[in-house]
């Protein structure tokens, strides 16, 4: 387990290298000087030296990166392009109890919705509950998350005008309310980018719930339960479901994958001030560390999650062992 | 963008299809094929011949296919026969009488006809600056069937080329692809799509603006966003084609050729490449819809194709701020969007079945 362990943190050592020195090198080899952007129109050539030489701009590339990845391990993500003299990391301490917000709902409501709606589909395969149900998780699968998205706003929007404009429910359609709080202005703009944010994992989870449900009914122990004049529940959620989670965890990492990709569209489209709409924003100002920042937060993420799922693998499945 | 992902992982993990997938039943019209002592004989059918067989009994597959022809048709030819419909009026603005040929084309504005619902002057109404909501779908048509193509000949060409070789010869060629791929995989793709588009944007419609219909009306970033989406792409084809390479070299085919002093070069070419068509033709279809849906990601984002040019993505961005005075124009983009994904997901679904009966549960 340890030298499992310790071969996968090479693995992510790997990835965080090659991650930060993609968007290193893209921003070292960007058009436009970040300097002269920053200092307007009217500046001598000593503020340009001056100014350049905080950035640590006038130094090699080689050195400029090497310093930066120094920096990342006591999490000192520099100094932005765009709002002079403000830490990187104070401009993304806004934006990722937010996005964390968002991840963990979505990531709930993928498990607590998705995975009863495969059960629901395994135990009655083949009626047309099942065929309804997975007919619609189709549908929900593939549309992309932005149409989704478009179609909840014009969907809220619709429905303040049938309930009277003005003196209607009055349901906002885009912000986020404050993180972590849940009065009910908070909810009501939560709700709806919470739902969509999870509809994707959700189709995702009950499909796969499903197929793995269906395989486990079938198997011989399952019968002896029966045979034995088990109650259902006690074959369904004690013989059958604990068996069907194994593969249902080992996916976590691609509904996680799931989740960094929605958080884009989400945060654009709903206009929440996460790390998402944050990184889209300084990729529209150029602003080269905030977005060196948070690629390496989500990459690191993602490796993160696939980590976890990895090791959860072992735990839940015992005659697994890690290579 | 993961759905390509998970795929990945499926085959990964050991879903691998047999190299020469044989149907699980013969119908009448596959067995004519098996020589009938004394009865007539007719050529044997290939199985790419069933595996088509196969793809043609499956109605959603086939409706979907023939919608999608029928959408590429619009996007094709629909522009020069719409500039040729309808008559021409008078702008009260300017006192001059505009034909359909100006109307009726995808960039220009008509302050005096703002966000119409549909007529006979304009099929399906117009936005918020005028423009023909028709003509502007078609082209966005246009620019997925673009990017679509350009993106699946980078994936396939690039995909089969590397997965070939790092499953053939194995050593640091696979090695240089099993880090790609793991970095690709940690590297959320649409990250890497946000980057490079917004970044190096601006330098590409400098650069590409002299190609003549690429580089106008805000359409140079297409080509970016294309390398972009297709450097995300390939990674998951060569995995997949390594994978079943790595199948093929096995099989006794292969050693007989090798027996009999055939060069590796021609095994390649030969035996090995022919028999990964069904594989790959189940992951283009696939990568086809996911690189349309990122193309109009990206341009619901702002970063894909400029305004005055036209994408799917770029008409939902445009119509979200009058969702409340006129949804139409908001739903348009999505229904045409949700069309086309959906067909796409049941030809996938088709040509899996078809071409890997054994995918079937």
């Amino acid at each position: 387990m340890v030298q499992f362990l310790v071969k996968r943190f090479i693995g992510l050592l790997f990835v965080v290298i090659g991650v930060t020195f993609i968007t290193f090198i893209m921003g070292l080899n960007a058009p436009g000087d970040p300097v002269t952007i920053l200092l307007g129109q009217h500046f001598n050539q000593a503020q340009y030296v001056a100014l350049k030489h905080v950035y640590g701009l006038d130094l090699p590339w080689y050195t400029q990166y090497w310093n930066y990845l120094r920096n990342l391990f006591t999490f000192n993500f520099g100094l932005s392009y765009e709002y002079k003299n403000r830490a990187v990391v104070d401009i993304l301490a806004g934006g990722l109890p937010i996005t964390l917000e968002l991840g963990m709902w979505g990531l709930l409501l993928t498990f607590v919705i998705g995975i009863p709606l495969g059960i629901l589909s395994a135990l009655k395969a083949n009626t047309w509950i099942d065929t309804t149900n997975m007919t619609v998780m189709l549908v929900l699968y593939a549309i992309p998350v932005f149409i989704m998205a478009v179609l909840a706003q014009v969907f809220l929007v619709w429905l303040d005008k049938v309930t009277g404009g003005q003196n209607g429910i009055m349901w906002p359609v885009s912000g986020w309310g404050s993180a972590w709080q849940y009065g009910l202005t908070d909810i009501q703009f939560k709700l709806a980018p919470v739902i969509v944010f999870a509809l994707g994992g959700v189709a995702y989870y009950a499909r796969l719930t499903r197929t793995t449900m269906l395989e486990v009914l079938r198997q011989d122990y399952v019968r002896t339960a029966r045979a034995k004049g088990l109650r259902e529940r006690v074959v369904v959620y004690r013989h059958a479901l604990r068996n069907a989670m194994i593969p249902l965890i080992t996916v976590i990492g691609i509904a996680i994958g799931f989740l960094v990709t929605g958080a884009f569209f989400i945060e654009n489209i709903f206009n929440i001030p996460g790390i998402a709409n944050i990184t889209v924003t300084s990729v529209f100002n150029r602003d080269y560390p905030v977005i060196q920042a948070t690629t390496v937060l989500l990459a690191v993420a993602v490796v993160l999650a696939n980590l976890l799922s990895d090791i959860l693998y072992t735990i839940v499945d015992p005659r697994i062992k890690v290579e | 963008m993961d759905i390509r992902k998970d795929q990945g992982r499926e085959y990964a993990q050991g879903a691998m299809m047999s190299p020469n997938p044989e149907p699980e039943m013969i119908t009448m019209d596959e067995a004519v094929g098996i020589p009938m002592p004394g009865g007539p004989t007719k050529r044997p059918v290939s199985p790419l011949q069933e595996s088509l067989g196969r793809l043609r009994r499956d109605t959603r597959a086939m409706i979907s296919i023939g919608v999608l022809a029928f959408l590429v048709l619009v996007a094709l030819i629909g522009p020069s026969i719409y500039t040729h419909i309808g008559a021409p009026f008078v702008s009260s603005v300017t006192n001059q009488s505009i034909g359909p040929q100006d109307y009726h084309g995808y960039t220009h504005e008509e302050l005096e006809n703002q966000d119409q619902g549909p007529s006979a002057m304009y099929w399906l109404g117009t936005d918020n600056l005028g423009r023909d909501e028709l003509a502007r779908l078609m082209q966005g048509l246009l620019v997925s069937l673009f990017v679509a193509v350009f993106v699946e000949i980078f994936d396939i060409t690039l995909g089969l080329l590397v997965g070939v070789l790092a499953g053939y010869y194995g050593g640091i060629i696979d090695q240089f692809l099993a880090r790609f791929t793991d970095l690709m995989l940690a590297f959320p793709g649409l990250l890497l799509i946000i980057l490079v588009a917004g970044i190096f944007g601006p330098s590409a419609d400098t650069a590409f603006a002299h190609i003549p219909i690429l580089g106008a009306n805000g359409n140079a970033r297409l080509l970016l966003v294309g390398i972009v989406i297709a450097v995300t792409a390939w990674p998951l084809m060569a995995r997949v084609v390594r994978g079943q390479t790595l199948q093929l070299k096995e099989q006794q085919f292969v050693e007989a050729a090798r027996t009999s002093g055939t060069t590796n070069t021609r095994i390649i070419m030969r035996h090995i490449i022919p028999n990964l068509f069904s594989v790959v033709i189940i992951v283009a279809t696939l990568d086809i819809s996911v690189t349309i849906i990122s193309e109009a990601g990206i341009s619901v984002l702002g970063l894909g194709v400029q305004p005055p040019g036209s994408s799917i993505g770029l008409m939902i961005s445009e119509a979200q701020n009058y969702i409340s005075t006129h949804p139409w124009e908001e739903l348009l983009p999505c229904i045409a969007l949700i069309i086309i994904v959906l067909c796409f997901s049941f030809i996938g679904d088709g040509v899996r079945d078809a071409f890997d009966p054994r995918s079937k549960d």
